[in-house]
């Protein structure tokens, strides 16, 4: 907000000079200052007549927009063409761009639009200017695509990517990149159709050998375009996919880990939990080794442990023979319990009810009071209060059978939990209440921790 | 089936242009609660802002007009201004005390000066009369006491005015919301938690019964506490079956536990010394909160384990902005909290303090941010009921976009739209589906009353759009809905409905036949409105034409709107916010003695009721002239009346009779009219001589004149501009150029604003003693009523006229908000136990309840 100060300047002016420079913060932009200061009355840039419609225009699209009154934004959308030839060279250059968006919102929801209105709106709109050639057409591809034409979303990228004007910007390089990249998946489409045509085939050798050198080439294509797009920081999901698909299918499993692996642990790259699931189902259908696996896991672990695929991570690390390998299976499942989405996954608590046991049995108490000592606080009310046992009781039986042997283990007899499951237990004659009981009189941690 | 909401409060016939798509629903608008105030209309930025036209024209800019304001400030509260300054100097002045000698060469002697003083006629009189002492005394010490003055009270309403200006643009203190809805026992029953009351310092809890087909009901009266600071957001909450209700205030955070029956149930209260800017309730943890302030701390904080700081880090996170917003919520790991700033949004564990926690969401490249954009608003979408959505989503808006998140998948936003909301967007909220697998509504409101809806459906558990946004009706929408009023009754109710919208609440009913959504929304004004929005199939995709709208209020509705209306129309107007201090005691000093007593008992008698001193209550003035007639020949006369004409549905025949006699009155006008141009013409030379900043005065014939001001005034400037001509003009010549001077018409009384600023040493001779002037004053009786500018009698006299109240008992629906409530009484006695610091039953003090405008803090 030190626009305003420097707005003050006709004032006080040496001191708000030195203020501003030596601040270069960045103002907050408010999209709304302007109608403030318009409404002071005579201050403020009237602006031309002209420029005053167009943007009352504007707001009627919009508003129109916003009430799915598309017939409605249509028409004033005619009229809202003439801001392509105001005097503000900004403003001009801006117009297309806005114009396409406003169309293309209309026409896509336009109850009476069809295929070939959009595309002749496209059309035109592309060859207004030179700005927005390329995104455009990107974007109509993906309209084509969105309505099943995927021929004429192929040929319509084909020809963007041709396209060229002047010296290539770096906004106009990305969007090619992408644009090649979609072309590419467009490649991979018809791979993909061609190789189950294949497969299917029953016909003679020469059929068969024509079709393949067809598929190649279309794995060529595609393969040029979707590593190049891979290349560049992002979230790629779609396209990696099909290229590890296509190369898998062409044997080259060390470019496809490659491909995985670099998609997974290059630090340039946001973030992705989805990374590091295809590279280990990758290697799981390769077999690979286990503590591959588990590495592999571990990261994944760090980065989302609330994944369902964590509970294959608990199996491995329970099969695994190294000792710190069970410790950290237990610590996998209370991770999973945390978050709220799992609260009343079955398969987990089941899992944890088991493996509390077989620690307990094992003697590595200090494992669970370990992990315990950093819920204690909160667990006790987010997992095993009275108003939950009474929840899970009347839901689901089996989970609060298995939640009430948790809580028994780590809070001991006395938690509401236990005592309320174990008493409506109790009641109905369930078998496993106890043996349930038993355990938990002997092994409870807090029991063994007065010992 | 793609479905949608769509809801209209206008009326079809008012509205012809209304032809949605969906149509047949219907919407309507109640008001359940009406504030016994009038409504006073915020802070503009015409009160800012320098109107005139300002030297560089190339780019619109906001220039806030300290010298007006300061001006202004000079003149009506010369005490502040000069007090302390005068307190100072009191040793070095004899004012006529005994023990003070003249043997200190330190001490002057004022009792001349005084005695000048005593007879001093203000600015204005014509025969005003400088003596030397005066002269010599403020040529000395004008500027000394001028430039203190300057740069003491400049610079702290300078500061003043910015922030004033930067809350005008963004209204951050009520992010979030002060309405909150919870579910009650009955699955139809709730409560709407609220504040009212002119500083917002009331909070009410009111019991409403919602009904699948017909409008909700407000069952009985609210209960209320009244609290020591100004509600600014209310959360709430209902997890494992406890409802929880968060308040946050400038200074305080305080939570309440609600019980089926009885009163809420006070469990701890929290004092900040740093402004809080955001409070939060866990959806994991019964009674758990997250609290953020303006020191950058976030803390955690529950009644069973006391306060855990998590983060605190002074500094933005991103990049460098100097706001000290922050904002917290949690994710869907009950130990993780977000905590926001306007660059960004990053993870803070409360297992692991740390201030470096990884980032959700930055402004910046990966989620292509504009340039200027800021994070206004974040919020975690996830609920502990199982939602089609995933429990990882956050919902993050800057002025231009909304933006969803997905924790897990950091930095890269999953959805970006572009609001293109107005106002700054504070309110979001996410409702579950109105029906199974229907795509789950996501409101967002802006300060200003716009309203967007999305619709995201989580097929995949990644959210999507299911329709396109749509926006909702505001509340400025429901106007045509109204009965036409008065001018003055019209623009009451249309600043009524446009006030900043500061809660908002939705419910979706359960178990309803057809599938609805009710929406309440808070405003500024303290009005709590309704409107039920119904789930339409979505018929675009099959005919263009649209039907024509059937929108309607609901007669009971109507019946509703027409009592509130009723009840807001009562409410006497509200004054001019500000009126220069006419009374003048002096003026009762020199009543006659039989008079003398009465004034006195009219005064105490006022006083003691704390209410409006009348004209009624003064002696009857003394005999003076009749106030100067209207000139003939104003503008005002021609439009009143037309005006009257038109009225009585006469206006083309005071047309007519207009054209056919309007020659000969032009003549006299036009001659009037260049006589005052010429003379106000001349005084701006002469004052932008001076102050080259000065806009040129606006030629217009005086009112009501009113000799007072305009005396004051014209010799203000001949004052002013002495030193000038000492220079030039021959002293023989100087009293007939005086006298011609101050016998001139006034120029535009805006013009004189600033030389007052200028010489404020002349400005403190003037408003040590207001009242002396007696001559021009009993010219115009007019002036000497009080209108009383204080504020503290103003809002005295709203609250204990009993007019005002009686307007309750009147309206069955409106509740009584000022009526002691008993069973509040055992609360706040109950609260002793448990509470650290009490909201205290005293009813806050009147100037601490007062909005800034009425009394501007200067630090004093």
């Amino acid at each position: 907000m030190d626009a305003f100060s420097e707005e003050l300047m006709g004032f006080v002016q040496k001191d708000n000079q030195v203020e501003a420079s030596k601040d270069p913060v960045p103002e907050i932009h408010l999209p709304w200052l302007s109608q403030h200061i318009q409404s002071t009355g005579s201050h403020g840039q009237k602006g031309t007549n002209f420029a005053q419609t167009t943007s009352i225009c504007l707001n009627f699209i919009q508003e129109a927009l916003l009430k799915h009154q598309w017939q409605r934004a249509s028409e004033f959308l005619q009229c809202y063409l003439q801001t392509l030839e105001d005097i503000n060279s900004q403003k001009r250059q801006m117009a297309p761009e806005i114009i396409w968006k406003l169309g293309s919102t209309i026409l896509y929801n336009h109850p009476k639009s069809n295929v070939e209105t959009f595309s002749a709106f496209a059309d035109r709109m592309k060859n207004i200017g030179v700005q927005n050639y390329l995104k455009i057409s990107l974007q109509h591809a993906l309209y084509l695509l969105h309505n099943g034409m995927v021929e004429d979303a192929y040929r319509n990228l084909n020809q963007a990517e041709s396209w060229r004007y002047g010296e290539m910007s770096a906004s106009q390089e990305k969007l090619i990149k992408l644009i090649q990249a979609y072309r590419g998946l467009l490649d991979y489409y018809t791979w993909s159709k061609k190789r189950t045509e294949v497969s299917s085939f029953d016909m003679d050798g020469f059929a068969t050998n024509a079709a393949t050198q067809d598929m190649h080439s279309y794995f060529r294509q595609a393969s040029v375009n979707l590593h190049e797009i891979i290349k560049i920081p992002g979230v790629w999901d779609t396209f990696v996919k099909s290229y590890v698909e296509m190369l898998e299918f062409y044997g080259d499993q060390d470019g496809a880990r490659q491909v995985l692996t670099d998609y997974a642990y290059d630090n340039n790259f946001p973030s992705n939990p989805n990374a590091h699931i295809y590279l280990y189902k990758f290697l799981k259908k390769e077999k690979a080794p286990e503590d591959k696996l588990i590495s592999v896991l571990k990261i994944l672990h760090q980065i989302v442990p609330s994944h369902k695929i964590m509970l294959e991570f608990h199996m491995l690390l329970k099969k695994s023979n190294k000792e710190e390998h069970h410790k950290l299976g237990l610590e996998v499942l209370l991770a999973i319990l945390d978050f709220s989405g799992c609260t009343e996954n079955i398969t987990a608590w089941s899992y944890l009810a088991k493996y509390l046991k077989q620690i307990i049995k094992g003697k590595h108490r200090e494992w669970v009071q370990e992990g315990w000592s950093s819920r204690k606080d909160w667990w006790p009310t987010f997992h095993f209060s009275y108003y939950l046992a009474k929840k899970n009781w009347k839901e689901n039986r089996i989970l609060a059978l298995k939640k009430a042997f948790t809580s028994g283990i780590l809070l001991g007899k006395g938690c509401k939990y236990f005592m309320y499951v174990s008493k409506q237990g109790h009641k109905i004659r369930e078998k496993s209440i106890k043996t349930m009981k038993k355990f938990v009189m002997k092994h409870n941690i807090l029991d063994s921790e007065e010992h | 089936m793609e479905t949608s909401f769509i809801s209209s409060c206008l009326d079809c016939k008012l509205l012809p242009q209304n032809s949605a798509p969906f149509t047949k629903n219907l919407g309507l608008l109640l008001s359940l609660i009406f504030l016994s105030d009038p409504w006073d209309p915020e802070l503009m930025s015409q009160d800012l802002l320098f109107r005139g036209r300002v030297k560089q024209p190339a780019r619109a800019k906001a220039t806030i007009d300290v010298i007006e304001q300061l001006n202004h400030f000079l003149w009506d509260h010369g005490d502040i201004a000069f007090g302390p300054l005068g307190m100072l100097l009191q040793e070095n002045f004899n004012l006529g005390e005994k023990k003070k000698s003249r043997k200190n060469k330190m001490v002057m002697n004022t009792e001349w000066l005084l005695r000048d003083l005593n007879g001093y006629q203000p600015k204005g009189c014509p025969w005003a009369h400088l003596s030397t002492r005066q002269r010599r005394f403020s040529l000395l010490g004008g500027t000394v006491l001028g430039e203190e003055v300057e740069n003491l009270l400049g610079g702290l309403l300078h500061e003043e005015l910015e922030t004033r200006w930067k809350r005008l643009l963004l209204d951050e203190a009520s992010t979030g919301g002060a309405l909150g809805w919870v579910p009650g026992a009955k699955p139809h029953h709730g409560q709407l938690v609220y504040p009212t009351g002119r500083a917002h310092d009331q909070l009410n809890f009111q019991k409403v019964k919602l009904s699948p087909t017909n409008e909700p009901q407000a069952l009985g009266d609210p209960s209320h506490i009244l609290l020591r600071g100004p509600v600014r957001q209310v959360v709430t909450r209902t997890i494992q079956g406890e409802a929880l209700v968060a308040v946050r205030s400038d200074h305080h955070c305080a939570l309440w536990k609600l019980e089926h029956r009885g009163p809420p149930e006070p469990l701890q209260v929290l004092e900040m010394e740093k402004e809080a800017t955001g409070i939060s309730l866990s959806p994991h943890l019964p009674g758990e909160l997250a609290v953020c302030t303006r020191s950058g701390a976030v803390c955690l904080w529950s009644p069973q384990h006391g306060l855990q700081q998590i983060h605190k880090d002074p500094e933005t996170f991103v990049f460098k902005d100097p706001s000290s917003w922050r904002w917290a919520d949690f994710t869907a790991h009950p130990r993780v909290l977000t905590v926001a700033d306007r660059t960004g949004l990053r993870f803070a564990d409360a297992r692991a303090p740390s201030d470096c926690g990884e980032l959700l969401f930055r402004v910046g490249a990966e989620a292509s941010c504009q340039r200027g954009e800021r994070v206004l608003l974040a919020q975690y979408l996830g609920t502990p009921d199982p939602l089609p959505l995933s429990p990882t989503l956050h919902l993050v808006c800057t002025q231009f976009s909304l933006y969803l998140l997905d924790e897990r998948l950091p930095l890269v936003p999953l959805l970006k739209w572009n609001h293109g909301l107005l106002s700054p967007p504070l309110l979001a909220q996410l409702l579950p589906p109105p029906y199974p697998e229907a795509p789950l509504p996501l409101l967002l409101g802006g300060l200003g009353g716009h309203l967007r809806m999305l619709h995201l459906s989580g097929s995949g558990r990644t959210p999507q759009l299911a329709a396109p946004p749509q926006s909702l009706p505001s509340l400025i929408d429901s106007l045509p809905g109204f009965p036409v009023l008065e001018p003055h009754g019209q623009q009451l109710l249309q600043e009524r409905l446009r006030a900043p919208l500061t809660g908002l609440a939705a419910v979706v009913p359960p178990g309803c036949p057809s599938p609805t959504m009710l929406l309440f929304q808070l405003s500024a004004a303290g009005d709590v409105f309704y409107q039920r929005l119904w789930l339409q199939p979505d018929t675009s995709s099959e005919s263009a034409v649209s039907e024509p709208s059937a929108v309607s209020w609901k007669p009971r509705a109507v019946a509703c709107c027409r009592r509130w209306l009723k009840t807001l129309l009562q409410v006497p107007p509200t004054l001019p916010s500000w009126t220069p201090p006419t009374f003048s005691q002096h003026h009762l000093r020199w009543l006659k003695e039989e008079n003398k007593g009465k004034v006195q008992e009219g005064l105490r008698a006022a006083m003691a009721e704390g209410r409006l001193l009348l004209q009624g209550d003064l002696a009857p003035l003394p005999p003076s002239d009749p106030p100067p007639a209207h000139e003939p020949f104003g503008t005002e006369d021609k439009l009143s009346e037309r005006l009257e004409a038109s009225w009585e549905r006469k206006g083309a025949i005071w047309w007519d009779g207009q054209r056919d006699g309007s020659r000969l009155p032009r003549k006299r006008q036009s001659r009037e009219k260049r006589r005052t141009q010429l003379s106000s013409s001349f005084s701006s030379v002469r004052s932008t001589s001076d102050f080259s900043d000065v806009n040129s005065p606006l030629p217009h014939p005086p009112k009501t004149p009113s000799p007072l001001h305009r005396m004051s005034e014209t010799s203000q400037s001949l004052e002013l501009s002495q030193e000038l001509w000492v220079k030039n003009i021959p002293r023989e010549r100087r009293q007939t150029l005086r006298d011609y001077l101050a016998v001139l018409p006034s120029p535009d009384s805006g013009n004189c604003s600033i030389p007052q600023f200028q010489n404020p040493s002349s400005q403190s001779l003037s408003t040590s003693e207001p009242g002396k002037c007696s001559v021009p004053c009993s010219q115009n009786p007019r002036t000497q009523t009080l209108f009383s500018p204080l504020p503290e009698s103003y809002s005295a006299f709203y609250s204990q006229n009993p007019n005002s109240q009686s307007l309750y008992s009147q309206n069955p629906n409106s509740q009584s908000l000022y009526s002691p409530e008993p069973a509040f009484n055992s609360v706040f006695h109950s609260q002793n136990s448990s509470i650290q610091k009490l909201p205290s039953r005293h009813t806050p003090s009147l100037a601490g309840s007062q909005p800034l405008r009425k009394k501007p803090r200067m630090g004093f």
